[in-house]
C-alpha cells in the first residue's frame, strides 16, 4: 500500500512535528532517524491512531485515512510494532500475538489453531524454542521484543511501522528481522523503520528521512548516504551559543568521585569525577542509562560494585542510600516529576520542606509553622515560583513552577550537589530560560550540578563538561573547548553499532 | 446601596457556606444529635451519654491507629481480633496467673504491639500485600485469643472495671479520658511533627518520599505497630467495660474503625486524613446506633441505615475535595 503524509503538524507543550511530508510507495522500506525528541515516535503514533495530528492529512492508496485508534488502523491494514512493548505479561505468547486480530471481541479463542499459527510466526522471527503456551512474563527482554514483532507480523498488514524494533536484539536476530522485512517489501508491503542504529537503517532501508526539531531535513536513497552524513543532518549546523562564564579550574579534590559504579541496570562500570561548582552534563539517547546513572549515584538502585564518594571539608563519605545521599548534601530532581518528585495533593510548603523537616522543627521533632512559612516564602521568592502562597496545593501549579519548587526542596536542605534529570522537561520556553538562569546562579554560589538532558543545545549552553552515555556505557567526556553537536551525537550512537551484543543488557 | 448590600449578603452567604462545607462532619454530627433530640424525648439525657461513653473508648483508640495506617497508604484488618487477643491475655494473666493489673495490662498491649510488628515486618519489609497480611493476622489473632482463653469468657472482676466505670454520675471514666487524650495527642503528632509529615508523604507518593530521604518501609511498619499497640489498649478498654475477657470481642471492629476514619475524611488511597475527623466519625456512628435503637428501629434496619451513612459520607467527601 502507498502511504502518504502531507503537512502533518503536532504540538504538545511545544511543536513536535512541523509540516511533515513523507511518501512511502508499496514495497519500500523507509528509514526514519533523528535524535531524541525529533518527533519520530510521535509520527509513528499518528499513523496508527495513537495520537491525532493537529493539522495535515494521511492518504492510504489515495484514500483519506484518519484512524481514531489502533483498531481503526488495523482495519485499514496498518500495524505498529511499538517502542514500548505492548505485551501482557500474564497471558501466553499465543494469546498475546493473537489478542488484536480476533475477528470480534466475543469470538471464541480456538486454542489449537492459535497455537499452530503462533508456532509458524515464532519460527519466522527466530523464536523456535519458545512454547506458544508459555507466559510472556517469563521471557527475556529480547524474546519479548521478538514476540512483539511476531504480533505485528500476525496482522498481515500492508503498512508496517516499526519503532526501534531491534533495540534489545542481537545482530543475528536483527539480521533475521531485516530478511523478513525485505520479503514483506517484495510482497508489496510498505515499511516505516525507526531506529537509533544507523547501520541497520542504512543496510535494510531503501530510503531514509532525517527528522530534526519536528521537520524532515532530508529524504534520500540509502545507497548515497553514510552514517556520518546522517549524524550531520540530525545535529544540524552547530549553532553559536552564548557561552556562560566558566568557573576557574581548581586543583582542589573533586566534590564527587564515582569509581567503577555498577548496578543491575548499568552493567558496565562507570567512573568519573565532578568538581565543586561545576555543571556537568550527561548526554545520551533515551534508554542509554542516563536516568539510571543519576539513580545509582543517589543510591536508589542496589549497587553491585564500585563506590560513590563525596568530599566535604576534607572528609570523604561513601554514599549508599538516598537518606545518606541527602545527608551528604545530594539532591535528586527526578525525570518523572509526577511519579518521583511531587506530592500533588499536598501544599507547596509541604513539598518544599519534606526532605529537610529538621530545618523547620525544634529538637523534639515539633514543626514550627511560622518558621516553615517564612523559610518557604523566602525560597519561592528567590526562585520566583509563581503561586498564591505557600499553602497552595501543588497540583494547581504549572509544570515550570513545580520544577522550581523541586529545586527549592533541595536548596532548603542546603544541598551542595544537585542531580537534575531533564530539568526543563515539560515546561514552556520562558520557564526554561528562567530555570537555566537559576542553575547558573546556583552554580556561581558554589553548588555543583549534574544535569541530564535530551536537548544538546541545553547541555551545550549550560555545562562545563559533558559525559556521553551510549547503550549504558560511558563512552566519551567532552570539554566545552572541544565539543560539537556532531561529536556528541556520534558518541551517543557509537555503542549501538551492529557488532555489539545488546542482548546482554539486563532487563530494566 | 442595594447592590452593595446584596453583594455583602452573598459574600456573607458564601462564607457561611464555606464554613459549613469545611466543617461538614461536625455539622452532620450536630444535625444527627438534634434530629434524635427532637424525635426521641429520652435521647438528650445522661443515660444516653453514659451509654455512649461506655462504647466509645475501644472504638476510638482503634480508629486512631486505623487512621494513621490508612493515611500511610496501608490498611489494618487485624485490629478487631487483636482487641480480643489483648483482652484475653489480660484476663488470663489476672485470673489464672494472678498478675497485678498494671503488669497484665502491659502484657496485653505488648501482645497487640507484637501483632502490629508482625504486620509491619511482613507488609513493609517483605513487601507482601498489606491487605492480605492483616487479613491473615485477623485469623491468627482471633485463633490465639481463643487459645489463651480456652474459648471461654474469662471473668476478671471489679478491679479492672474501675477503669471504665464513670466517676460519680458524670459519665466520664478513666477510659474515655485516655481515649480523648490520645485523640488530641495523635492529631498533634500527625499535624505538627516530622513523623506526621512523613506518614502523609509516604501515603501521598511513596516514590517521591523515598527520593526525599524518607524510608517508606520504616514509616509503614511504625504505623502498623502503633495500630497494633492501640488495638492492644482497645483490648484493655473492652475488658474493663465488660469486667471480663471475651474471646469474641471486637468482631467486625476493623470495619467500624475504617468507616469512622472514612466518615472523618480519611482517604483509603492514603495521603489524607485526620484523627479528630476519625473521632467525629466514631461519634457519628455511635450516636446513630444509640439514637436508632432508642426510637425503636430494629437491628437489621439499623445496619442498613449505618451502611448508607458510610456511603453518603464518601459521596460528600468526593464532592467536597475532588
Amino acid at each position: 500500500m502507498r502511504i502518504v503524509a502531507k503537512g502533518i503538524c503536532k504540538s504538545f507543550a511545544a511543536p513536535v512535528l512541523r509540516d511533515v511530508d513523507l511518501e512511502i510507495p508499496p514495497g519500500c522500506i523507509h528509514g526514519l532517524v533523528g535524535e531524541n525528541g525529533a518527533g519520530k515516535t510521535t509520527f509513528a503514533k499518528i499513523i496508527v491512531g495513537l495520537e491525532d495530528a493537529d493539522a495535515g492529512s494521511l492518504l492510504l492508496d489515495g484514500q483519506p485515512y484518519r484512524p481514531a485508534n489502533t483498531a481503526d488502523s488495523l482495519g485499514a491494514g496498518v500495524a505498529i510494532c511499538a517502542q514500548e512493548l505492548s505485551l501482557v505479561d500474564d497471558l501466553s505468547i499465543a494469546e498475546n500475538i493473537l489478542l488484536h486480530i480476533s475477528t470480534s471481541s466475543w469470538a471464541r479463542v480456538r486454542r489449537k489453531s492459535a497455537h499452530e499459527k503462533t508456532s509458524t510466526l515464532l519460527d519466522l522471527v527466530g523464536l523456535e524454542s519458545a512454547n506458544p503456551r508459555s507466559r510472556v512474563g517469563k521471557l527475556s527482554l529480547a524474546e519479548k521484543q521478538l514476540v512483539e514483532i511476531a504480533k505485528t507480523l500476525a496482522t498481515d498488514a500492508k503498512v508496517l511501522v516499526l519503532d526501534e524494533p531491534t533495540s534489545a536484539l542481537t545482530a543475528p536476530q536483527a539480521e533475521r528481522l531485516h530478511g523478513i522485512l525485505r520479503d514483506k517489501a517484495s510482497d508489496g508491503v510498505s515499511v516505516i523503520y525507526i531506529s537509533h542504529r544507523l547501520g541497520d537503517v542504512l543496510s535494510v532501508c531503501d530510503r531514509v528521512s532525517v527528522l530534526r526539531d519536528g521537520k524532515v531535513r532530508l529524504t534520500e536513497e540509502c545507497g548515497a548516504l553514510s552514517e556520518k552524513a546522517l549524524i550531520r543532518e540530525m545535529a544540524g549546523a552547530d549553532a553559536d551559543f552564548d557561552a556562560l562564564p566558566r568557573p576557574t579550574e581548581s586543583s582542589a579534590p573533586p566534590h564527587l568521585s564515582v569509581r567503577g559504579l555498577r548496578t543491575s541496570r548499568l552493567p558496565h562500570p562507570i567512573s568519573f569525577n565532578c568538581q565543586r561548582g561545576e555543571i556537568l552534563g550527561i548526554a545520551g539517547l533515551a534508554g542509554s542509562g542516563r536516568t539510571e546513572l543519576l539513580g545509582a549515584v543517589f543510591g536508589l538502585d542496589k549497587r553491585l560494585s564500585g563506590s560513590v564518594k563525596i568530599h566535604e571539608d576534607g572528609r570523604i563519605t561513601e554514599v549508599r542510600n538516598p537518606r545518606q545521599a541527602i545527608k551528604c548534601g545530594i539532591g535528586l530532581v527526578a525525570e518523572d516529576r509526577s511519579k518521583d518528585g511531587v506530592f500533588r495533593d499536598q501544599t507547596l510548603a509541604f513539598n518544599v520542606t519534606i526532605a529537610g523537616l529538621g530545618g523547620i522543627s525544634d529538637r523534639t521533632g515539633r514543626l514550627i509553622r511560622s518558621k516553615e512559612a517564612s523559610t518557604v516564602g523566602k525560597l519561592i521568592d528567590a526562585l520566583r515560583v509563581r503561586s498564591n502562597g505557600v499553602h497552595q496545593k501543588m497540583r494547581e501549579l504549572s509544570g515550570g513552577n513545580q520544577q522550581k519548587s523541586m529545586l527549592a526542596r533541595w536548596l532548603h536542605c542546603g544541598s551542595g550537589l544537585l542531580l537534575l534529570d531533564e530539568p526543563t522537561r515539560g515546561v514552556d520556553v520562558a520557564a526554561k530560560l528562567a530555570i537555566h538562569e537559576e542553575l547558573v546562579r546556583l552554580r556561581d554560589t558554589g553548588i555543583t550540578i549534574i544535569a541530564v538532558s535530551s536537548e544538546l543545545e541545553e547541555l551545550q549552553s549550560l555545562c562545563d563538561r559533558i559525559l556521553v552515555l551510549s547503550n549504558r556505557k560511558l563512552v566519551a567526556e567532552l570539554l566545552r573547548s572541544n565539543w560539537s553537536q556532531q561529536e556528541i551525537l556520534a558518541a551517543a550512537f557509537s555503542e549501538y553499532a551492529r557488532e555489539d551484543e545488546p542482548a546482554s543488557v539486563a532487563v530494566p | 446601596m442595594t447592590l452593595e448590600r446584596r453583594h455583602l449578603a452573598t459574600e456573607t452567604g458564601n462564607r457561611a457556606f464555606r464554613i459549613l462545607e469545611e466543617n461538614l462532619i461536625f455539622v452532620s454530627l450536630l444535625a444527627i444529635v438534634a434530629f434524635f433530640g427532637v424525635i426521641s424525648e429520652s435521647f438528650l439525657s445522661l443515660t444516653t451519654l453514659s451509654t455512649l461513653f461506655n462504647q466509645l473508648p475501644a472504638l476510638t483508640v482503634v480508629s486512631i491507629g486505623m487512621t494513621l495506617v490508612l493515611i500511610s497508604g496501608g490498611i489494618d484488618l487485624s485490629v478487631g481480633s487483636v482487641v480480643a487477643l489483648s483482652a484475653g491475655v489480660i484476663g488470663v494473666g489476672i485470673s489464672l496467673f494472678g498478675l497485678p493489673l498494671p503488669l497484665a495490662a502491659c502484657l496485653g498491649i505488648l501482645a497487640g504491639a507484637l501483632a502490629g510488628l508482625a504486620n509491619g515486618g511482613l507488609g513493609a519489609y517483605l513487601r507482601l500485600p498489606i491487605f492480605i497480611v492483616t487479613l491473615g493476622m485477623l485469623e491468627v489473632a482471633r485463633g490465639l485469643a481463643y487459645l489463651v482463653t480456652d474459648s471461654q469468657t474469662v471473668y476478671i472482676g471489679a478491679k479492672i472495671q474501675a477503669f471504665a466505670i464513670p466517676w460519680g454520675g458524670s459519665g466520664v471514666s478513666a477510659s474515655i479520658l485516655v481515649a480523648l487524650t490520645l485523640v488530641v495527642a495523635f492529631e498533634f503528632l500527625l499535624r505538627s511533627t516530622i513523623f506526621g509529615r512523613q506518614i502523609v508523604a509516604v501515603g501521598s507518593n511513596e516514590s517521591a518520599a523515598e527520593t526525599s530521604g524518607i524510608d517508606p518501609r520504616r514509616i509503614r511498619c511504625t504505623v502498623l505497630v502503633i495500630s497494633g499497640l492501640l488495638a492492644g489498649l482497645g483490648g484493655l478498654m473492652n475488658a474493663a467495660y465488660l469486667g471480663s475477657a471475651d474471646p469474641n470481642a471486637g468482631i467486625g471492629l476493623e470495619l467500624s474503625a475504617i468507616a469512622a476514619a472514612v466518615i472523618g475524611g480519611t482517604s483509603l488511597m492514603g495521603g489524607r486524613g485526620s484523627v479528630i475527623g476519625a473521632f467525629v466519625g466514631v461519634l457519628i456512628v455511635s450516636v446513630l446506633q444509640i439514637g436508632l435503637a432508642q426510637i425503636g428501629i430494629t437491628e437489621p434496619t439499623k445496619r442498613v441505615i449505618t451502611g448508607a451513612v458510610i456511603i453518603l459520607a464518601v459521596i460528600l467527601d468526593r464532592w467536597r475535595a475532588p
